[in-house]
């Protein structure tokens, strides 16, 4: 049923600038969007498109500036401001109460002069609404019961509950797989039709360039070009993103890999979650000398605790790790770390480094124990600094020392410390997470160049990632985990991103030879 | 029938658990709000030393006196609240140290002792104490007669306050939000809450409350003014909040076991069973810990958690 | 509702905060205390004034400080060293009572000894009680995830049942039991009185300068050594101190212990620097416990800092005590003492956040 929404709303932005101590995260942004388009806000991390959308939404106030709809300008004071005037918003971290239903959740945001709660009147209406767009929820699911996917759907549900006329979602299909990701285009389609506004904020290329109408370009915090999509090029997009030609073209190796040269192998590993549910099932992988295998999946498949168990931080309750043929301690990180594991977790800031510490106390999170950084249990200072200023150096780590706090240093400065850290432990396997997410263009390069210069030099890495573009980029071999089991197997060359997207989504493919 | 010791214990533990549990029902909402509440033992004392000053020289007849008491013990109680929550709500300080202060400065040794000094309200014993009454005459009833027939307004008071706190918190618009706040005071914001507002005064009516719980102990069990007269049940209140897994139900549950844990020594000295008098005097201390420690570990830490936010301070424009 | 200020996250921190802050705060809570003081008749001034004289304007005075001082030092150091590691302990008053019942015994049972003998004895007895009431937090918050506030203060109460149990309740190998009308302990031989050491016309107590030696090892433990960096990564970051594979349920249990035994010893320095006895009314009413919770707060957890605020609580209490009467209700000193906590407290935002005036904003866009 196509039945255009009573009154359509064009939101124009003139002028923006916020400023955060140290950055300017917009400095005179223009943007509008017209009612019954999709309209994609591109830009790589870091070009300012969250603050952009959370100065819409009210949630920052701008520095300069002004917002005005329907030629009308508004001043937001509040996020519930924005919300009356039909602006909703689909955060990258949910804005859900995990402890509360859906059916509550959604309740949360009514206005209403009731002091009672009806909850059966609001679970009709969410009902009504998810048959409407072809929404799959349950009202009285609690929220940490559901998958990420279907929290999303919560997120969207509850927006248009609200009567959103303009709908931002921010990065929505970091989360979902190909396919979820192709039938939320199929809702957003159904929403503008109706003439709702869809602003879609990512740095993916291809996505944006199938679902969008018109795609305006940030970089630096400041709006590069607006352009309709039928007259660009994912190219010319990346060009306009980045200010100068790039393509990620696959890596060239210097050495081949060697898959039969075992230096990782996990025998029929189980383990449970936080929470005590089971969390791997039955896993069997291995990596070789030089090799690169990348697992691609969804996040909250097991990855986090995979990457955990191998590197002794998380008791695996059956099975084996092995590290050059011999079977390492289960769950003690010290002994895996000896034995040659070196493990880059997702969390850069708080748990691969110490946010508040120095960058020469970062350095020493795993060599502190042993000489030449300390002698009788006494640290030595000089050494330790020492060893900080030839990292800053032969890293290029910008930073105003070494006594900085790493908190303060940018994304990418971040993870050139953490990985000097690790190779500088001479690691035989390194399991490394999500390496250059949020991480800009340069630092994305950087990582990549590290880790291929990494396995060249002999190192097996298990790369963990979300980020298809960069598995298809690096990976000599691809598994996939869908809900704690290994699902797929392919070599790089024979894989494709449908494929491989279909087992990210748990859709068993037939294959001749596994 | 009404000299059994049961009875006797259970209608003790009613009586002196009704302070705790005024107590843990304001901490409850502080905490559901989001903020932590150390301070309870000095809000208490501070409630409890104006209501003696408020009955020594308020002029009226006694149940005017001791309305206005209990009313200025709560005032007095909401203002080191507000006190706290400025501390914690808006200048964002560590929760833990900001209370464990106010519980210094207020406390035994501290602002409760020197008012009390300076207003001289120790010398005398209370003028108009809150009396227990006897409604509808059913006292001595068999059973239900000392346990339900035979306690102070503050207790009938208490119970009233524990279905409508049921009722707020669990069934009306605003206890959603103030639960939502307490869990997600990002998602509350995002919603349109005023988190600041409901952190506010969920903290300052949880030092009322506290201040009420104070009035009990000058007014009633003593009913004198002595420095520390709360000896600790600030402390026991807070425990009992996590003890009854922040539901107002099974707090009043939790404070009437501990009152009657706290009067145990006395009965059974009265019935001259040679127990140990200090272990006694221990137990509510003793069991408060085992309590913890049961709560916290294992399946009941998973199922029945604490407000996900409480103790961390929010702030609003974080990069 | 604007404010006119606004707090801004700050992004390093200036040095001079370290000292300007706990003096800003002691400041504030002087501001604070006359305030409270006008508002119940007195003159600010002229109390001041006279704590001033009290607690350090002459040699006799100071002395006098010093004895007030030592237990605040030790009970400083105790809450310090704990929440550097970010445990809240709050028991360092019952872990000062074990430590006077450790002492008082070690100083019953070593009478015939020679008196160095007798102090080491008392030394490492008051260690070991208040260590392992400390641990007993220590061990149930490493094990069961128990909150440590909560048992730590619990476990001052279920102590000070003890201490009233050993010397009124019961017939206790500490109880004298000469002592008919009033029980009291057994007063210690003077071969267990710890030395005083006079330099010059100041008289130290030998407690002081034990304190003053462990300050010099916490600090030394926790900024030089491997132990203290583990401690400061799982401060900062539990999850990190987990995936670098440090054992922080060992460190838990081992930095309460320390920390019991820190405030054990300074039972043991009440017991032998100036009881004599273990005095249970007495020991209880001062309150050392609490109060070493606000020398390391003022102190900023810095152990070298801690000596020095604790010898100006010191005096504070040992103007309080002199100057007691109508004129100088008990409380103010207790009064006094919240205030400074909770500027010290409030002032450590300054540290995180600057204040800075809310800034016009250009016509037409939101206010």
């Amino acid at each position: 049923m196509v039945d255009y929404i009573d009154s359509k709303l064009t939101v124009t932005m003139k002028g923006i600038v916020k400023r955060f101590p140290g950055v300017v995260a917009n400095d005179g942004v223009d943007f509008e969007a017209r009612a019954g388009e999709v309209h994609a806000l591109l830009g790589e991390n870091g070009a300012g498109k969250s603050t952009l959308s959370n100065v819409l939404t009210g949630l920052y106030r701008p520095d300069e500036g002004t917002i005005s709809l329907n030629d009308e300008v508004v001043h937001f004071d509040s996020p519930r401001e924005a919300l009356e005037r039909g602006i909703g918003m689909v955060h990258q971290h949910f804005r859900l109460v995990n402890s509360f239903t859906v059916a509550e959740n959604i309740i949360l945001g009514e206005q209403s002069k009731n002091i009672m709660m009806d909850t059966s009147a609001a679970i009709e209406r969410i009902s009504a609404l998810a048959t409407q767009y072809s929404i799959a929820v349950d009202p009285n699911a609690r929220i940490w019961q559901l998958s990420v996917g279907e929290q999303q759907r919560v997120e969207i549900l509850k927006a248009l509950y609200h009567g959103a006329k303009i709908l931002i979602l921010d990065e929505p299909t970091a989360v979902l797989t190909p396919q979820e990701a192709d039938a939320l285009f199929v809702v957003l389609r159904s929403m503008v039709a109706e003439g709702r506004t869809v602003i879609f904020i990512s740095h993916k290329l291809d996505e944006v360039m199938a679902v969008a109408d018109r795609i305006t370009v940030l970089r630096a915090g400041k709006t590069v070009s607006t352009i309709e999509c039928a007259t660009t090029t994912t190219r010319d997009l990346a060009r306009l993103m980045v200010g100068r030609d790039v393509v990620f073209d696959r890596v060239v190796r210097t050495n081949q890999a060697e898959p039969d040269n075992i230096v990782l192998q996990l025998s029929n590993i189980d383990a449970n979650d936080d929470r005590g549910r089971q969390a791997l099932t039955s896993i069997f992988l291995t990596v070789g000398k030089s090799e690169i295998v990348a697992i691609a999946g969804v996040a909250g498949n097991g990855q986090r605790e995979l990457a955990e168990v191998i590197g002794g931080m998380r008791n695996a309750t059956r099975g084996t790790v092995a590290v050059n043929n011999e079977v390492i301690p289960n769950g003690r990180v010290r002994k895996s770390m000896s034995a040659g594991v070196s493990h880059v977790p997702e969390d850069r800031l708080h748990t691969g480094l110490v946010a508040d510490h120095s960058v020469e106390d970062n350095l020493i999170l795993k060599s502190y124990r042993r000489a030449p950084i300390s002698k009788f249990s006494i640290l030595r200072r000089n050494v330790i600094r020492d060893q900080a200023t030839d990292v800053i150096e032969k890293y290029d780590v910008k930073t105003p020392g070494t006594t900085t706090p790493v908190r303060l240093l940018s994304g990418g400065n971040v993870q050139k410390i953490l990985l000097a850290r690790e190779f500088n432990s001479s690691p035989s396997v390194m399991v490394i997470s999500s390496p250059t997410r949020g991480l800009d263009v340069g630092a994305i390069e950087n990582v990549r160049k590290r880790l291929v210069e990494a396995a060249d030099s002999g190192v097996g890495v298990l790369l963990i990632s979300e980020d298809l573009e960069e598995i298809f980029a690096l990976a000599d071999r691809i598994l996939v985990m869908y809900e704690g089991t290994i699902v797929g197997n392919i070599a790089a060359h024979d894989a494709t991103r449908e494929s491989i997207g279909l087992l990210m989504g748990g859709i068993a493919i037939h294959q001749e030879n596994n | 029938m009404n000299n059994n010791i049961l009875v006797i214990i259970l209608a003790s533990g009613v009586f002196y658990g009704t302070p705790i549990f005024f107590a843990a029902l304001g901490e409850l909402f502080t905490e559901r709000s989001g903020v932590l509440n150390l301070g309870v033992e000095g809000m208490m004392l501070m409630g409890g030393v104006s209501a003696v000053w408020a009955s020594q020289h308020i002029p009226g007849s006694s149940w005017f006196v001791v309305l206005c008491s209990i009313l200025i013990g709560a005032f007095a109680g909401s203002l080191v609240a507000a006190l706290h929550a400025f501390l914690c709500i808006t200048l964002r300080t560590n929760q833990t140290v900001a209370g464990l202060s106010i519980t210094i400065f207020a406390g035994g040794l501290g602002l409760s002792s020197y008012f009390a000094n300076v207003w001289d309200v120790a010398s005398e014993s209370v003028k108009h104490p809150i009396r227990i009454l006897n409604p509808a005459g059913l006292s001595d009833a068999p059973i239900v007669g000392p346990i339900i027939f035979h306690q102070t307004i503050l207790t009938y008071l208490s119970w009233v306050l524990c279905g409508l706190s049921l009722i707020y918190l669990f069934r009306t618009r605003t206890g959603l939000k103030l639960r939502a706040v307490g869990e997600s005071p990002q998602t509350a914001d995002a919603m349109g809450i005023n988190v600041v507002k409901y952190r506010y005064i969920h903290t300052i009516l949880g030092g009322a409350l506290a201040g009420i719980g104070g009035t009990y102990y000058s007014l009633t069990i003593v009913p004198q003014w002595v420095d520390g007269v709360t000896k600790g049940a600030g402390w026991i209140a807070i425990a009992l909040v996590i003890f009854g897994f922040w539901r107002p139900d099974l707090t009043l549950l939790g404070a009437y076991l501990f009152g009657a844990l706290q009067s145990l020594g006395l009965i059974l000295k009265a019935r001259n069973i040679e127990i140990n008098g200090s272990l006694l005097d221990a137990m509510p201390f003793i069991m408060t810990v085992v309590v913890l420690v049961l709560v916290s570990g294992g399946w009941a830490h998973k199922r029945l958690q604490a407000p996900a936010s409480l103790g961390v301070p929010y702030e609003r424009e974080e990069r | 509702m604007q404010s006119p200020l606004r707090l801004e996250r700050r992004l390093t921190q200036p040095k001079w905060l370290n000292w300007g802050v706990p003096l800003l705060s002691l400041l504030g809570a002087l501001i604070l205390g006359a305030v409270v003081l006008m508002a119940t008749g007195k003159n600010p001034i002229s109390v001041y004034m006279r704590i001033l004289e009290r607690g350090f304007a002459s040699t006799d005075a100071f002395s006098r400080t010093l004895i007030s001082a030592t237990p605040y030092a030790f009970t400083g150091l105790a809450a310090s060293v704990a929440f550097r590691m970010g445990l809240i302990n709050i028991g360092g008053e019952g872990q000062l009572y074990l430590g006077t019942i450790g002492a008082a015994f070690a100083g019953i049972a070593f009478a015939d000894q020679p008196t160095p003998i007798i102090i080491a004895a008392m030394i490492i007895c008051g260690m070991l009680f208040g260590g392992f009431w400390a641990s007993i937090v220590g061990v149930l918050k490493a094990k069961f995830s128990t909150n440590e506030i909560i048992t730590s203060l619990m476990l001052n109460y279920i102590a000070a049942i003890l201490l009233d149990y050993l010397i009124f309740n019961s017939k206790s190998y500490w109880r004298d039991p000469k002592s008919f009308g009033f029980p009291t302990g057994k007063r210690l031989v003077e071969g267990a009185y710890w030395y005083d050491m006079s330099f010059g016309p100041i008289t130290v107590p030998f407690g002081f300068l034990v304190a003053i030696i462990a300050a010099g090892i916490v600090w030394f433990l926790y900024n030089r050594t491997r132990f203290g960096y583990e401690v400061s990564v799982i401060a900062s970051s539990p999850s990190a101190a987990r995936y670098a594979g440090i054992r922080t349920r060992w460190k838990i249990i081992t930095v309460m212990s320390l920390s019991g035994a820190l405030a054990g010893l300074g039972g043991a320095s009440d017991v032998g620097d100036f009881r004599h006895v273990l005095d249970s009314k007495g020991v209880q009413i001062a309150g050392y416990g609490y109060t070493g919770i606000v020398v390391a707060a003022l102190a900023r957890l810095n152990p070298i800092s801690a000596i020095f605020v604790a010898v100006f609580l010191g005096g504070l209490s040992n103007a309080g005590y002199a100057l007691q009467g109508p004129d100088f209700p008990s409380g103010l000193v207790g009064t006094l003492q919240g205030l400074i906590l909770f500027t010290a407290v409030a002032g450590e935002i300054l540290t995180r956040y600057r204040i800075k005036r809310q800034t016009h904003v250009a016509e037409g866009a939101s206010s």
